[in-house]
């Protein structure tokens, strides 16, 4: 028994300490670097801070090249498959272009109301720069989801920048380097967005699944019977993390054994992203000019500037819905055109059937009086033996012969 | 097979094979992941360390095993140092099990692969988990460990075409 435990412990010495000829440190060494090193990758000291960006910076370029093979055979098979559904895509495009282009120009109204309501309320106008970024390294990783942008503090990104996909929400960056950043996807199990779900107008988190969908949490119960699979989920703005209003995706409901559960269905794919944009925001409070009365003419020149400003913004906009309406009634009028048009050339047409018609009753009813005539003319034929009939050819003959012979 | 290591620079690239893979693998993700399939995932350099350094392949460098970690770390978004001690663990594990066993068997080598990758996930899963307070799912990491199990077979048989061709 003591042998076998001295057996044990020689091994175990001999696996930790032992050099081999080729290993330049023991396995006991690398394993407390090992563990010196994560204990100082949770405290956050500036020299690790700056030696941690310097070996991201790094390795993130590697990656990127190290994987440029790999994402070559990845987007030939996506664009395969792309060329393959492209005709029916494209049909369906152009239909929900036509249906975005009317739906951009009530949105740009209402971005032009919320803007000037800010002003009124005195709050803070936000400008935002959307940068457009690359992604470097997208692993989808099982355990984490987060990918890697070529843009940094250089670009003026910080913690918390929200990342779009056009107008999606992607997720927000999480890691700041120099001219790169890690941006934690929404659908990641550490994601929390507080959203709103319209038009039901309610109040919940969004958290990642570690899957390709969002889960809806902490919502009151009772209420949750009012979804239904076209609620849309858009950020609330809550906690200043994200800014309101960002589309997210749809809901979808999910059954399982008596228990519903509500997933977001992202808009965004987030297997597919290559390029992105990063909302750098930089806000500007507005000053409340009323508490400066001294200097009245100076100061009354900014908020008059200010709502010469938003009025000039609103005659544009309503002169862009004119526009809109007066392209939209050129249409109709081209429509209506060649619909009358259409209409004329039916009239035209229906008027030859009609004769076409009235000729072949008449064609009708002359063979009809031949066929008569034939059995029952020499009833009607006036003769040496019958005085009482009529000349051929007039209508009397024709009545009578279409009468089957006189009847007195 | 002389003409082989006459050949110099390409013998040496040759016999670097398995390194090159491991950086290459952590620093590329070689996973599949981005095929989506559901339930499906692999630890590539965990079947490379392990195999490579059971064997005592000399030219596995402990301390390449240590920086492919950190690289695997920052890659994936994973504290700095948490995949070094993985792979370092698996290197000591192999080191143990290659002093403790007289004869060499495949199928115990793959079994004893289980043990030590389902102990160094759950390492991995509680240190995440306690200390950096991730949100992780249990089950991904044992369908991680259930597929890299599978796996190691067929690699092995593959490494095994690779040092018959470097001892030839």
């Amino acid at each position: 028994m003591a042998s076998s435990r001295d057996d044990f412990i020689i091994a175990i010495r001999s696996a930790f300490l032992k050099k081999s000829t080729q290993q330049k440190f023991s396995l006991l060494t690398l394993v407390f670097i090992s563990i010196f090193t994560i204990l100082l990758s949770s405290l956050d000291f500036k020299v690790i801070r700056y030696l941690k960006i310097g070996i991201n910076e790094l390795v993130y370029r590697s990656s990127f090249l190290v994987s440029i093979p790999e994402k070559l055979i990845k987007n030939t098979y996506f664009e395969i498959v792309d060329y393959s559904t492209f005709f029916n895509e494209y049909k369906e495009n152009r239909k929900e272009l036509g249906k975005l282009k009317s739906i951009n120009i009530s949105s740009e109204i209402i971005e032009f109301e919320n803007k000037e309501l800010k002003e009124l309320i005195n709050d803070y106008v936000s400008s935002s720069d959307k940068i457009l970024a690359k992604i470097i390294v997208d692993k989808d990783s099982p355990f984490l989801k987060s990918i890697i942008i070529n843009k940094g503090s250089k670009d003026n990104i910080k913690i918390g920048t929200n990342i779009y996909d056009q107008s999606y929400l992607v997720g927000r960056v999480i890691e700041v380097n120099y001219k790169s950043a890690r941006v934690l996807l929404l659908s990641d199990l550490n994601s929390n967005v507080p959203v709103t779900i319209a038009p039901q107008n309610i109040q919940a988190i969004v958290t990642g699944s570690g899957d390709n969908y969002g889960e809806v949490k902490y919502i009151k119960s009772g209420i949750d019977n009012k979804f239904d699979e076209e609620s849309i989920v858009y950020t609330s703005g809550t906690g200043a993390i994200f800014k309101s209003g960002i589309p997210i995706g749809r809901i979808k409901i999910q059954d399982k054994e008596n228990l519903t559960k509500f997933n977001v269905e992202f808009y965004s794919d987030f297997s597919q992203l290559k390029y992105v944009f990063a909302e750098v925001i930089t806000k500007t409070e507005i000053k409340n000019d009323k508490l400066d009365s001294s200097q009245n003419d100076n100061i009354s020149k900014n908020p008059l500037d200010a709502k010469l400003k938003i009025l000039e913004d609103e005659i544009k906009i309503i002169e862009d819905t004119n526009l809109k309406f007066k392209e939209e009634n050129e249409t109709l009028k081209t429509d209506i055109n060649y619909l009358n048009s259409k209409i004329s050339n039916l009239e035209i047409e229906i008027l030859s059937k009609n004769k076409e018609i009235e000729k072949f009753n008449l064609d009708t009813e002359e063979t009809e009086f031949l066929k008569m005539n034939l059995y029952y003319g020499h009833k009607c034929r006036r003769s040496f033996f019958n005085s009482k009939g009529f000349s051929v050819g007039t209508p009397e003959y024709k009545n009578c012969v279409m009468k089957k012979g006189r009847k007195d | 097979m002389s003409s082989f290591k006459t050949k110099g620079t390409f013998f040496k690239i040759y016999s670097m094979l398995p390194i090159i893979l491991l950086v290459l693998s952590v620093l590329n993700d070689f996973d599949f992941n981005y095929l989506n399939l559901k339930y499906f995932s692999f630890n590539f350099p965990f079947i490379l360390i392990f195999y490579f350094t059971l064997k005592d392949f000399k030219h596995f460098d402990y301390l390449i095993v240590f920086a492919a970690g950190l690289i695997n770390d920052t890659v994936i978004g994973l504290p700095l140092g948490i995949s070094s001690l993985s792979y370092l663990l698996i290197c000591i594990a192999t080191s143990y099990f290659r002093n403790i066993t007289i004869r060499p068997n495949q199928i115990k080598d793959w079994f004893y692969f289980l043990f030590i990758i389902s102990l160094i996930n759950s390492i991995n899963y509680s240190i995440l988990t306690l200390f950096f307070t991730f949100d992780l799912i249990l089950m991904n990491y044992i369908v991680n460990t259930f597929f890299t199990f599978l796996f190691y077979i067929i690699f092995v048989s593959i490494f095994k075409y690779y040092l018959r061709g470097l001892s030839d």
